[in-house]
């Protein structure tokens, strides 16, 4: 059934999930538990939380920030000159210089590969976790 | 065969049941009650059964109020959901249904462009852009460690941005919504992802109120709204059998 919403009106309107991040962001960890019942183990969840949800204060975050830094676009003595900060602004300069730090993390999201992902990676999950020491937040404790 | 296992999506009233299944699923009634199941028998991958989550549930909630269930709940047959999951916690169910009626969720994503966000970063702190300049004159091995203090710095500074962003868009939106939930952003340059409970009637309000936000931040921040979409960060997350 396609559910359809009121008009868009603006930039912002976007009612349904641009891809599957949008999807894991809104259901998971969400909803009733029904204790004691049988809860499905779905191969693939625990590792998709932990990258999803990268721990922003680890040592490969700041490298990846540092790198992304030190790839920017800006006039060696500190001035940014206007018209190069404004150059770097046009969307096809800026965006393709730096997909480093962040692009990367997308792509890490290892499920994926139907028709309604955003076509950015068709990973399929990887079986093996190197999730290393960034903890999920979906343990069951969490409030 | 006991091959029967569903998946227990949510919860609506007993009188949607063409609704769930126009939706695809399948309906499990008891009393006033009705569960929305779908198989379990076939092998899914989990972005699969993700989606059919999130599909189901949106297709219900467009017609009639849904208690979702928690991604990944399974039970052992129908009968089961009916006699163990419905009945002995009705009371609950109804009144938590009775609580949505009427309301939806639009969460808001946000994301930082990673240029302009650096760029204001390293614009804004003198410290950084110092750094960053002697960085840059090193060797990648010699430079190590204070690569590593640069992107320290970049992310506590980023992180700053976030939550004064995050606080900018909650002033001006907690008051339209019911109830909110501030959660946390996904990845490096997430900006927020903040649940609001909203009346329906006030949804176009809220839209534009959004709108609004988005101009204040500058269109720094990518912003995005989703929904409407069944309550589920706003649901009470035990359902014991006893209340």
């Amino acid at each position: 059934m396609a559910v359809t919403h009121a008009a868009p009106s603006g930039y912002a309107e976007r009612p349904r999930p641009s891809g599957l991040a949008d999807v894991v962001d809104v259901i998971l960890d969400k909803g009733l538990v029904i204790d004691a019942y049988v809860r499905v183990s779905l191969v693939g969840i625990e590792l998709l939380t932990i990258d999803a949800r990268i721990v922003i204060a680890s040592v490969d975050t700041y490298l990846r920030f540092a790198e992304a830094v030190n790839r920017l676009d800006i006039t060696q003595d500190g001035g940014a000159g206007l018209p190069d900060l404004m150059e770097g602004m046009t969307e096809s300069g800026a965006k393709s210089k730096t997909k480093g730090a962040l692009e990367g993390v997308k792509d890490k999201l290892p499920v994926g590969g139907s028709d309604d992902d955003d076509g950015k990676s068709s990973r399929r999950r990887r079986s093996s976790s190197s999730s290393s020491s960034s903890r999920s937040r979906r343990s069951d404790g969490d409030e | 065969m006991a091959m029967s296992e569903v998946y227990v999506h949510g919860v609506t009233e007993a009188g949607a049941r063409a609704v769930i299944e126009g939706a695809g699923a399948r309906a499990v009634a008891d009393g006033a009650l009705a569960a929305i199941v779908t198989d379990a028998s076939s092998e899914t991958r989990a972005a699969d059964l993700m989606r059919r989550h999130w599909q189901v549930l949106e297709a219900v909630a467009a017609t009639a109020t849904v208690v979702p269930v928690r991604f990944g709940t399974a039970m052992a047959d129908e009968a089961a959901v009916a006699a163990e999951f419905l009945a002995p916690r009705s009371d609950l169910l109804l009144s938590q249904l009775a609580s949505f009626e009427g309301k939806v969720q639009l969460t808001v994503k946000g994301s930082y462009d990673e240029t302009s966000l650096l760029r204001s970063v390293v614009d804004g702190s003198p410290a950084i852009a110092r750094l960053r300049e002697r960085v840059r004159g090193l060797p990648e091995a010699a430079g190590h460690y204070e690569r590593i203090r640069l992107g320290e710095l970049v992310a506590a500074e980023v992180e700053q941005v976030r939550v004064r962003d995050g606080n900018r868009l909650h002033e001006r939106l907690d008051g339209l919504a019911l109830a909110t939930s501030r959660e946390p952003a996904t990845g490096l340059h997430g900006a927020v992802n903040s649940a609001f409970l909203v009346e329906r009637a006030r949804m176009a309000e809220f839209r534009r109120a959004v709108d609004a936000v988005a101009e204040e931040l500058d269109g720094r921040v990518d912003l995005r709204l989703l929904g409407p979409l069944p309550p589920y960060s706003f649901v009470a997350e035990e359902a014991p059998a006893w209340v």
